[in-house]
This record gives structure tokens, C-alpha cells and sequence, in this order.
């Protein structure tokens, strides 16, 4: 009975698709936005959230926000482009969510949910890149001088990260010659993680990501001071909500392929291939979800730190010395190739 | 006033050129971006943006949005009521606000404040311009993005808003100042509470230089940007931190002192560069000297127990119960006469330097109970006019850098 019900579970769309890819996001996002104000909180000497829930920290406060986003009037301006204005974020929320399911969790085929992993790296990472060009949609159709000014320096963003992420990442494939996430993670086993091997990549990797998702030091698109909330100006509501949380969403997919592609996935625990659902899927899909969380957890802290850059020195920075750094990092990686 | 746009352009291009200051002339159409009133980045004012690209080829100071008529208002008010709707005009930095147009009124009557009063102004004064420079300090942080040095500095204001009450009983309209002296004398335990809030702070602004100042992101956003040359600062007329920010040493302490300013030790802090990053460090050397200035205050006083806080004169008039609740709580009961008191025909000036700059006023008596004219020439008026002369040439993004430098407050340039 138990058995099947951990099948039922673990039928890969059900667990990889909803539960970790839906709530699992929803969940850490919210855990992130949680520890985003907490810590911030902290370093600046107040409490942050706390009435909603004193016992666990102001935990529930989150979902007090999220109720209200939910129940909140959504307000559509006459004056935008409305198919694209309501459409525009909900494609980019179920895109950044798409990635997950080119993403294994586990060495077993039972569990993936396609049938090949040849090409998952490549895919997983082409899919990444959707959602910003949604974002700039968003800022378009709202037809606000802000948001339209927001966009354009999201696009701007969008070149100078894009490479950075896309090689930094990819650069492993030189080391491995495969694009398949499973034997990534198989080359790495148990404790020759890229982070070690590579550290040159990672980090260019996580520097992308920051600029990617719009985290300090690099929340230009959305600066307040200036474009009031970028190209979220004219949202309310829901799908306000939709587009804010999509920020942290994106940052738990590109960390959850951090977490694979450099943090060594699943290890070091690996999977007997004759495994059962909750060995075989369960406890290595968690795994990973704490070393992503680590990584979204450390971008979140940057917050309380640092100010934002300009948009130009934040380009300047992108194109002058993180390209290097991926760069660097492909060459890296390919002497790791031949050596190790 | 408004002037029709290409008269506008042709000039400023005409005058900005031969400043030294490089400009671009708008040919092609320019994205016009309204910045404020509504604006988490603008405050009560507008600043009306042409972009040409992501470079500002014109801003233009919309200002007036908080205009309360308090010139005119303090014309229908007896001599003393001016005070408590004056200080409204900058209420986080209220009795710098008040003391000059106390002074004014003193030399229209020919009284002069004892020593001690002085002495509790000039503590007043320096703990107004602590918590002022504070305020300013976190708006600045948060335009930045940096919000841990929002919330320090508004944390650490609370300290001195704190003492101000301690010693005034009110948090920011203390009303303290009075022609003649001051409205309460300092509590027993104040010398003690000062002395660690001082020490306190001395602290805490080494920890803002860490995490803020040093901040190599803040540095990169602050460095050459929003220069005001010697030159220009001088034909603008600006004034307070910003005008020591471009090197030149110009503060009414100095210059003319008021009150006890001249029997006390302490800098004013220059800086040449003229970017936002020098007027940043111009007032937080500032905060540090009235630190300093609040000890040597508090110094003072202490020695001098027990000396009056009213004019001689002004106490002998009181009755004998007001004369009681004074020995007693320390605090100065005024007579309904002070009300409609009749100050003698004339004319007098006065200035002193508030948070962000000299603050002038102009009081009139035609020897009646209302005031004939009371004119004020705040800081923040004069200094608006710089956003027109710096902010062409910078990127958006430097817009709230240099907006946050100037430490501009719209209530008290619109009175």
C-alpha cells in the first residue's frame, strides 16, 4: 500500500513537475523572502516579521502577503496592451518552471521525466534564458514611462549576463564531453565537485545568476529610486505577485542547476539503480534542494550588504570582468578535462 | 515662472558650456520622464527629466508642492506664535530653524539671552543637526539601494531625537527658544545621557564608514558624480554642507556667530572634490564636530548650575508662583502678557546655520503685537537650483545619488 502510494509520488510528473517544481519553488521562495527580511532585519538592528507568527519567526507573514496578493483587485490600466499585459507574466512564471523538468533528480530512468537526459544541460539552460525577453513584454505592454525605461535596462542586462551564464556553465561539458546532467553529476561523484575543481566557473556562474535575477548589488531593472518598480510598474495584484516571486523562482531553478552542475547533485549519496521511490527519487530530490537553497540563501543575504550599482558600471563589470572570468573558467575547465 | 522650452535650452546650453560643464545640445526628440510628486525617489517636489537616451540632457526643479504661506502667516500672528509654525517648516531640524528669528526678535527688543540659555540653544542646536544629518544620511543610503544604512541612520536618530526630548519634552517641535532665553533648563541627569549618546555615535559612525562609506559599490556610484566646481557653487549661491563639499569654507558659525558659537572649539570640515561623495563625508565630519560641540556644551553647563535661563528682566516679572514652578521643575511659565507683548518699530536681520545651510530671516515691527513682515530665506531654496545646473550629462541612475547628496528637503525650501 505504502509502496504504491510512493509510486503514485514519485510519478515523475506529479513529483518532479508539481512538487518540487511548483511547491518546491513556491516553498523556497517563500523561505528565501522570509530569510531575506529576517536577516536584513537582523543586520540593521530591528525584528523584521514577526506578528503573523511569533513562535516561527514571522514565518507566516509570507503567506498573510501572499493571501493578499491573491485577494487583492487586479487593476489593468485602459491604456495597455491587455492580452499581453495579463499574458505576459503567467508564460514567464510556466517557463521559469520549465526548466525543472529537463532537470534529473535522480541516476534511475524511471524517474526522469523524459526519456533521455542526453541533452538536458543544453536545454535546461536554453530554457533559462526565456523568461527576462517575457519581462521586457511586461514593461512593454504596460505602456509606462517607467516600466518601458525598466525593460530596456533589463534588456540591457540580458546581453551582458546571458553569455557569462551560459558559458560559465557550460564549461563543465568541457571537462566531462557530455551534456548529460546525469553523467555530470556521475563525474563528479562522490566528492570531486566542480566548486573544487572549478571554482573560477562557479563563481562567474553565480555572478550571472545575481545580475540574471535581479539581486543586490545588481537590482537595476527594478530600482525603486528611479523606475519606481521597473517593468512592474503598472501591476497589481496577482499578478504583481506572479511577477515578483518569479524573480526568486528563477533564482531556486538556476540554483537547483548550480546545485547539479557544480555541487555535485545528488551527492554524496548515490542511488542504488535498483532502488525504490524513496531512495531512488525522494531523498536525492532533497539533497539537492538544500544545496540549491544554500545558494539562493546566499544571494539573498547579499541584500543587506550592498547598495546597486549603476547600470553602466554594472555592464562595465559584466563585459570587462566577469566574460574574462567565464572565460577563464572554459579554459579551466578544459585542462580539468585532460587532467583529471 | 516658466519660461518657454527652447528660450530654456538655448540659454542653459549657452551658460552650462561656459561653465566647463559638458552638454549635449537636444536635437532629436527626448523621453520625458516626470519624477515626482508621486514618487518613492522624488519627495514632495518634481523633478521633470529629459532623456536622451539614458542621459539626462535637461532637469527641471518643479517645486512649490508643500508651499504653506508661513511668511505670510506669521504676519497675522502674535510675536511668539511664529515659533511653533516656523519650525515646522524643517521639523527635523527645528531649533536651528527657530533661533535666528529669535534673535531677530531679541535685537528688535534689545534683550540678549543669558549665558546659560545660549549655552542650551547652541546644545539644541548641535543635537537638531546630529539627528538632521542622520535623516539625511538614511534617504541617501535607501536611494542607493542600501537599506542597512536606512535604517542605522534612522535607528541611530532616534538617540538624539531622544536627548531633544529629554531635555525639551518634545520629540521634533520643541519650541524651545524664546525672546529672552530658553523654556525649560536641562534635567539633572542630561550632562550623563548626552555623554553616552556621544560616545555612542562616535562608535556608530565607524561602522557607517565600513559597511557604507568604504563600500566599494557606494564609492563607484558617488565618486565624480554630480560635481558642483568651486566656481559654480559660488555663483549659485548654495549653501550648508554642499558648498564645503566644493571647498569653500563658508559657515555662519564662523563667519558671523550667533549665540555662544564663538566661545566654543570646533572645525568646519572642507572638502575639495565638490562630488556627492565629499558633500557625504562633509556631514558626517559635521556630525562629528557637533558631537564635540555637544560635550563642550554640556561641559558648560554643568559648571554653571543654577544661573537663569530667562533675561533678568523677563524673570523679575514673573509672579510669584511662576517663580516656584521655575526654582522647582525648571521650566519657564510665560505670562499671558508675553502673548500680546508690543515689540518697539524696526527692522532687523538675522541668520544662523541650520542642517543644510545658512538660514536667513527679515523681521519687521511696526510696533504692534503681530509681526509686519517676517521674511525667510531658507537653505534648501537655495540649494534647489543645483539640480538644474548638475543633474544634465549624469545617467538616470545617478538622479537619486545626487538628489540624496544635495540632502534637499522640500518642506522648508516651499515654507
Amino acid at each position: 500500500m505504502l509502496e504504491t502510494l510512493l509510486y503514485i509520488i514519485a510519478y515523475p510528473p506529479l513529483w518532479q513537475v508539481l512538487i518540487v517544481g511548483f511547491l518546491g519553488s513556491l516553498l523556497i521562495a517563500m523561505i528565501a523572502i522570509w530569510f531575506e527580511r529576517k536577516t536584513a532585519a537582523r543586520v540593521q538592528r530591528r525584528i523584521g516579521p514577526y506578528w503573523a507568527s511569533p513562535k516561527l519567526g514571522g514565518f507566516l507573514n509570507i503567506i498573510a502577503d501572499m493571501i493578499r496578493y491573491v485577494l487583492q483587485q487586479v487593476i489593468i490600466p485602459t491604456s495597455v496592451d491587455k492580452t499581453a499585459f495579463i499574458l505576459a507574466p503567467v508564460a514567464a512564471l510556466i517557463i521559469t518552471l520549465l526548466p525543472i523538468v529537463f532537470i534529473p533528480l535522480s541516476p534511475i530512468e524511471t524517474f526522469w521525466p523524459i526519456p533521455s537526459m542526453d541533452y538536458s544541460l543544453l536545454v535546461a539552460l536554453a530554457l533559462t534564458t526565456v523568461p527576462p525577453l517575457l519581462l521586457i513584454v511586461a514593461g512593454w505592454a504596460s505602456n509606462n514611462k517607467f516600466a518601458v525605461i525598466g525593460s530596456l535596462r533589463e534588456s540591457y542586462i540580458i546581453t551582458a549576463y546571458e553569455l557569462i551564464a551560459v558559458i560559465s556553465i557550460l564549461s563543465v561539458s568541457a571537462s566531462t564531453s557530455t551534456f548529460n546532467l546525469v553523467s555530470i553529476v556521475e563525474y563528479q561523484a562522490p566528492l570531486k565537485w566542480f566548486i573544487v575543481l572549478n571554482p573560477v566557473a562557479f563563481l562567474a556562474a553565480f555572478l550571472a545568476i545575481l545580475m540574471s535575477t535581479s539581486a543586490f548589488p545588481f537590482e537595476i531593472p527594478e530600482s525603486e529610486h528611479e523606475v519606481v518598480a521597473g517593468p512592474f510598474t503598472e501591476y497589481s495584484g496577482i499578478l504583481y505577485a506572479l511577477n515578483m516571486g518569479g524573480a526568486y523562482i528563477r533564482r531556486f531553478i538556476y540554483s537547483i542547476l548550480l546545485a547539479i552542475v557544480f555541487l555535485g547533485g545528488w551527492a554524496p549519496y548515490t542511488p542504488p539503480l535498483d532502488s525504490g521511490p524513496l531512495m531512488g527519487i525522494i531523498v536525492p530530490s532533497i539533497i539537492v534542494i538544500i544545496k540549491a537553497s544554500i545558494i539562493v540563501l546566499a544571494m539573498s543575504f547579499l541584500r543587506a550588504v550592498y547598495g546597486r550599482y549603476r547600470l553602466d558600471q554594472a555592464l562595465e563589470y559584466a563585459w570587462k570582468l566577469f566574460l574574462p572570468l567565464a572565460l577563464l573558467g572554459l579554459g579551466w575547465a578544459i585542462i580539468v578535462g585532460f587532467t583529471i | 515662472m516658466k519660461e518657454s522650452p527652447t528660450s530654456t535650452s538655448d540659454v542653459t546650453i549657452k551658460e552650462l558650456e561656459t561653465r566647463g560643464i559638458q552638454v549635449r545640445k537636444i536635437e532629436k526628440e527626448v523621453y520625458e520622464v516626470f519624477i515626482g510628486p508621486q514618487h518613492p525617489g522624488s519627495g514632495h517636489m518634481r523633478i521633470i527629466v529629459r532623456l536622451d537616451g539614458d542621459i539626462i540632457a535637461e532637469a527641471d526643479p518643479d517645486i512649490g508642492y508643500v508651499h504653506r504661506t508661513m511668511e505670510k502667516l506669521s504676519e497675522v500672528r502674535e510675536w511668539l506664535k511664529p515659533i511653533p509654525l516656523l519650525e515646522r517648516m524643517t521639523i527635523i531640524d527645528a531649533c536651528n530653524i527657530t533661533v535666528p528669528y529669535v534673535n531677530a526678535l531679541e535685537k528688535l527688543m534689545d534683550k540678549a539671552p543669558p549665558p546659560r540659555a545660549s549655552y542650551l540653544r547652541v546644545l539644541l542646536c548641535e543635537i537638531n543637526r546630529v539627528a538632521s544629518h542622520l535623516y539625511g544620511f538614511g534617504i541617501f543610503g535607501v536611494f542607493l539601494g542600501h537599506s542597512t544604512a536606512y535604517m542605522w541612520a534612522f535607528g541611530d536618530r532616534e538617540v538624539f531625537v531622544e536627548l531633544a526630548e529629554i531635555l525639551t519634552g518634545a520629540r521634533l517641535t520643541h519650541t524651545y527658544p524664546i525672546p529672552g532665553g530658553v523654556r525649560r533648563d536641562m534635567p539633572q541627569d542630561f550632562p550623563e545621557m548626552a555623554r553616552r549618546a556621544v560616545k555612542y555615535m562616535r562608535r556608530r559612525l565607524i561602522e557607517y564608514q565600513r559597511i557604507f562609506l568604504d563600500n566599494p559599490v557606494i564609492v563607484k556610484r558617488l565618486e565624480g558624480v554630480g560635481v558642483i566646481s568651486k566656481s559654480l557653487a559660488a555663483e549659485l549661491g548654495i549653501v550648508g554642507p554642499n558648498i564645503r563639499g566644493s571647498g569653500i569654507k563658508y559657515d555662519v558659525r564662523l563667519i558671523e556667530p550667533y549665540e555662544v558659537y564663538d566661545e566654543l572649539e570646533f572645525e568646519i570640515p572642507v572638502y575639495e572634490e565638490g562630488d556627492a561623495l565629499a558633500r557625504t563625508w562633509v556631514r558626517v565630519e559635521e556630525i562629528k564636530q557637533s558631537l564635540n560641540i555637544i560635550e563642550q556644551a554640556v561641559d558648560w553647563l554643568e559648571r554653571h548650575k543654577g544661573e537663569l535661563i530667562l533675561s533678568k528682566d523677563d524673570y523679575d516679572k514673573l509672579p510669584k508662583l511662576h517663580k516656584e514652578i521655575y526654582e522647582k521643575t525648571g521650566r519657564v511659565k510665560l505670562l499671558p502678557v508675553h502673548a500680546s507683548m508690543k515689540i518697539p518699530a524696526g527692522k532687523a536681520v538675522a541668520r544662523g546655520e541650520a542642517g543644510r545651510g545658512e538660514i536667513f530671516y527679515y523681521v519687521e515691527s511696526d510696533g504692534g503685537t503681530v509681526p509686519y513682515r517676517v521674511r525667510v530665506v531658507t537653505p534648501s531654496a537655495r540649494n534647489a537650483i543645483v539640480f538644474k545646473y548638475i543633474v544634465p550629462g549624469h545617467k538616470l541612475m545617478d538622479l537619486p545619488a545626487i538628489y540624496g547628496s544635495i540632502d534637499y528637503f522640500p518642506p522648508e525650501s516651499d515654507r
